[in-house]
């Protein structure tokens, strides 16, 4: 219940940032220049469509889950609001999860808003509705839920421009983590390869999360990846929250 | 301990023991994840990059990075032999390579080698080179491996066309030299071949590089001498209806003035049986 509250009352908070109506803009700006970026190909123009669309959805998602997610709890440290909340028989613990789960709320209906923009002009280009797409935007949000534990994990400590600044870093890692595995094969056997595997194995691999090649060229997709890639996104998101609860638990905040 | 303490320790225990719970499994997820194969699009990764004019726009001043990057990744993709038609986009990739950083001269020259040894292509290389080459109008040594490379592949044609643009180089080595002579004497061009050749013997600073020049001038001269004296000899069995007994009879009969000797000033040798000419001496034996 007073998760629900206080998810709700971060939902109308984040309805009311300039940011993110600033994002979505640049969003559906770039939705539609996609269909001018397809003139300059030869070739198939709706896979260009189809790319930047769903390029844009992930980028502009991430840019929201972050510049938000990174001043959630900072905002209320630096307001000295956090006072006030804390002295109501409110645990750290639920005031986390409702902030996590209200900004999830507004990244849901964020990229809900992006798709509904893409999936309109590619009728326009297609006359078809083409719902494998949602797949590819649904495994988005799932990456963008756990950017939103990140973004929130570092706006326990620091401020935001720092915490954008780690987001950043963990997404950047998150893509290109599979390219370890070529740096494994290359080093000898040893503790610097078994340094490397774990490393490998620990990082967030967030190309679990991203169909978007399959979805585009309409490659069939394992049933068994979408599921393993989905326990990975609640498993790693969760591990990402019990990690800001721990920092959070021990914040001081005088 | 107070019963608040209690509690407090007890929840941190609890967060503790998730944590290493979730990491575990993601872990392990993780691995699930790995062992599940992924249908991939051969080349996707490439096919849509833009050209490398536009892609410098896009790099932020980084074009030099970012040209390294695509250089280290090009490498990684052709040396993946599960891609069989990676070569597709071979002069693509190294294009926007060279755009991005004209003067980086490992590309040209890795991506020349890929071309002409792993997707035997040689005209690809000659292209790759090429734009090293118009990039670096400097650098010898693109005109000089495309030259190497016509050569393993006996286009001699190509090869000394090559060899001369470098060897208008400045800074190109002697060795230049001496294989576009070599070039030139496989085109049958035998003037220009003991043109060259006599200039290498002339300007030679070391003795063994003259020893080189004399054996392919000797070359030059019995390979002209040989070739004059065997039409000389087919000339006379058309006329006389024999072969001659020696060479002096091509003297005898009025076709020659002075039977020639090679650049040892020694005779050739005939054989009356064949009307075969030959030198007295292998050339690269001397």
């Amino acid at each position: 219940m007073k998760i629900t509250t206080i998810a709700r009352n971060t939902f109308k908070e984040a309805k009311r940032d300039r940011v993110l109506y600033l994002l979505f803009f640049f969003a559906a700006g770039c939705l539609l220049f996609s269909r001018f970026l397809a003139l300059l190909t030869v070739g198939d123009r709706i896979k260009i469509i189809k790319d930047v669309g769903l390029a844009s959805i992930s980028l502009f998602g991430m840019l929201m889950a972050i510049l938000m997610g990174t001043g959630l709890v900072y905002k209320e440290i630096d307001k000295k609001t956090i006072f006030t909340l804390l002295a109501k028989p409110i645990h750290r613990v639920e005031f986390l999860l409702g902030k996590f789960l209200g900004l999830v709320l507004t990244i849901f209906i964020m990229t809900g808003l992006m798709a509904a923009v893409f999936l309109l002009i590619l009728f326009l280009h297609t006359f078809t509705v083409e719902w494998k797409i949602l797949l590819a935007i649904l495994y988005i949000f799932f990456e963008l839920c756990l950017m939103t534990a990140v973004a929130l994990l570092f706006s326990t400590f620091t401020t935001p421009i720092l915490a954008s600044l780690y987001s950043l870093g963990f997404y950047l890692i998150g893509h290109l983590s599979w390219s370890m595995e070529m740096l494994i094969k290359k080093v000898k056997s040893g503790a610097g390869r078994a340094a490397l595997q774990v490393l490998y194995i620990v990082l967030p691999d967030l190309e679990n999360f991203n169909f978007k090649t399959e979805v585009v060229h309409n490659l069939p997709i394992p049933a068994k990846l979408l599921g393993i890639s989905f326990l990975y996104g609640v498993v790693y998101t969760a591990f990402i929250l019990l990690l800001a609860m721990l920092v959070f638990r021990r914040r001081d905040f005088i | 301990m107070s019963s608040g303490e209690k509690l407090l320790r007890r929840q941190r225990n609890l967060i503790i023991f998730l944590l290493i719970g979730s990491l575990l499994l993601f872990s392990w997820l993780k691995l699930q994840s790995d062992r599940v194969a992924r249908k991939k699009v051969p080349g996707s990764s490439i096919i849509y990059l833009p050209s490398g004019k536009y892609l410098k726009h896009l790099t932020f001043g980084y074009s030099s990075l970012v040209a390294d990057i695509i250089y280290l990744w090009a490498i990684q993709y052709y040396g993946n032999y599960a891609i069989p038609d990676r070569f597709k986009y071979l002069e693509h990739i190294f294009s926007i390579i060279s755009e991005l950083d004209p003067k980086y001269v490992d590309p040209y020259e890795v991506g020349a080698l890929i071309a002409v040894y792993e997707a035997g292509d040689p005209n690809l290389a000659y292209k790759i080179l090429d734009m090293g080459l118009e990039k670096n109008p400097d650098m010898w040594i693109f005109p000089f491996q495309a030259g190497h490379i016509a050569q393993m592949q006996k286009d001699f044609e190509v090869a000394r066309e090559y060899y001369r643009k470098a060897m208008e180089i400045p800074g190109a080595p002697p060795i230049v030299k001496r294989l576009y002579a070599h070039a030139a004497y496989r085109t049958m061009d035998y003037q220009e071949a003991w043109e060259m050749w006599k200039e290498v013997y002339e300007t030679a600073q070391e003795d063994w590089v003259k020893e080189i020049a004399y054996n392919h001038l000797y070359r030059v001269k019995s390979t002209v001498d040989t070739t004059a004296l065997t039409a000389l000899v087919n000339k006379f069995r058309e006329k006389y209806g024999r072969l001659p007994s020696d060479l002096k009879a091509l003297v005898r009969v009025g076709l020659l003035k002075e039977v020639p000797k090679d650049l040892d000033g020694k005779d050739y040798v005939y054989d009356p049986k064949t009307g075969e000419v030959k030198p007295a001496r292998v050339w690269w034996k001397r």
